[in-house]
């Protein structure tokens, strides 16, 4: 058997056929056996690639995101009230999570039927007022996820950063023209983005 | 069940996980995807050759899973289920952008994708190890239709008949396109070593 003839049906013997020429040939022949030991290794060591690699934490917080909006994560039925936080778990820091949260639910009750104009009203005034108070309050809570999960600091920061531009820039569309009906929707959309992931850290820094 | 799915203390056992994630409970959600995030992500990843790409299909294939798991009987394995799920999504992202699943029988390959024979040359070998990283920048280079059939088979373990109803190609395609993808990273391989060789001697 020639190289040539060996190489042609080399796909086969890969694939385990491989009948008593080519063990001959394999034998006599250097270049075939290096190439045949070499296509071996290859295939034995991408096998160590499998589950390799990590994904960055913010794959999972998109995920957690999506969910919560598509109504797949329901909450557990735990008491959730300040009051009932022990001591530690009450810090300044609820008070502005809890802010968010109120705020999420009156722009989502807004969503029922109002005017036009009442929902813009309602938007530039929330506009006005949040992300000032926003900066502070998420140095907070990025502070309280830090302490009590690390590794997800930087997702929640980057989470924020990216929630924070979404509002401005529908914050600046909406003053721009307080009519425009998909720009109060992307402004609701947004501070409801923002509320979730207050809710989210929330979830995480309860004991 | 391997040791990650089993119930370590409070942890919930992945059966447990998936009955309490058709509740909607966000902890069973997460223990799901901490199970599985690596093996969906690599897979990704080696398909794509891209880390941005890979995350945003690790988030498709892991939604689609959770958008569905309501419908999931444990007739197959969830591990089963789930990455063939990732596969049908990266596919799906590849046919999309144009790019081939899989190189036809009769495609005519340009001079720089296909393997070079090396018959009868006298050959360098690889000497006997390949290290990580060396192997993954080679399975970047490769050409995609290559790179998919490689890495679901000898990355991933599916077998040919698998692979050519994911990819839609025949069995005999499926074989001929992995032998040709190993000779072109052995080709990679041994370029990549040449090049270091050159580099390091130089003054």
């Amino acid at each position: 058997m020639t190289c040539i003839e060996f190489q042609e049906v080399l796909p086969d013997i890969m694939e385990g056929q491989r009948n008593a020429e080519h063990a001959a040939h394999l034998q006599s022949c250097s270049v075939c056996s290096g190439l045949v030991s070499d296509l071996n290794l290859i295939s034995r060591q991408a096998r160590l690639l499998q589950a390799s690699e990590e994904p960055s934490p913010r794959v999972w917080n998109q995920i957690e995101i999506a969910l919560r909006q598509e109504g797949l994560i329901r909450q557990p039925a735990r008491d959730r009230s300040v009051v009932a936080f022990p001591r530690r778990w009450s810090p300044a820091w609820l008070l502005p999570v809890a802010a968010s949260l109120v705020i999420a639910f009156g722009i989502v009750v807004y969503k029922g039927g109002p005017s036009q104009q009442q929902v813009a009203d309602k938007a530039v005034a929330i506009g006005v007022s949040a992300p000032g108070a926003g900066s502070g309050d998420d140095q907070q809570l990025l502070e309280v996820v830090g302490a009590r999960t690390p590794a997800v600091r930087a997702s929640y920061a980057a989470n924020l950063q990216n929630v924070n531009a979404y509002i401005r820039d529908a914050e600046q569309t909406v003053q721009n023209d307080p009519n425009d009906e998909e720009a109060q929707h992307s402004l609701m959309a947004a501070y409801e983005q923002k509320a979730m992931v207050y809710e989210m850290a929330l979830d995480r820094s309860l004991p | 069940m391997t040791d990650a799915r089993k119930p370590q203390g409070d942890r919930l056992s992945e059966s447990e996980a998936i009955e309490r994630a058709k509740q909607g409970d966000a902890e069973a959600f997460q223990l799901l995807y901490d199970l599985h995030k690596r093996r969906v992500y690599s897979l990704c990843l080696r398909m794509t050759a891209n880390t941005a790409e890979a995350e945003d299909l690790t988030q498709e294939a892991f939604l689609q899973l959770f958008r569905k798991i309501g419908t999931f009987r444990g007739e197959s394995a969830f591990s089963t289920w789930l990455h063939r799920m990732a596969v049908n999504v990266v596919l799906m992202r590849l046919r999309k952008k144009s790019l081939p699943v899989v190189p036809l029988e009769e495609t005519i390959e340009t001079e720089d994708e296909a393997p070079k024979k090396e018959l009868g040359a006298p050959d360098a070998k690889l000497a006997g190890s390949i290290d990580r990283l060396e192997l993954q920048r080679a399975i970047e280079a490769l050409p995609p239709g290559y790179r998919s059939i490689f890495v679901l088979h000898d990355v991933e373990g599916y077998e040919h008949n698998e692979i050519a109803g994911m990819v839609g190609c025949s069995i005999g395609n499926s074989k001929s396109q992995l032998h040709k993808a190993r000779m072109k990273l052995r080709e990679l391989l041994k370029t990549s070593r040449t090049g270091r060789t050159e580099r390091a001697s130089k003054p």
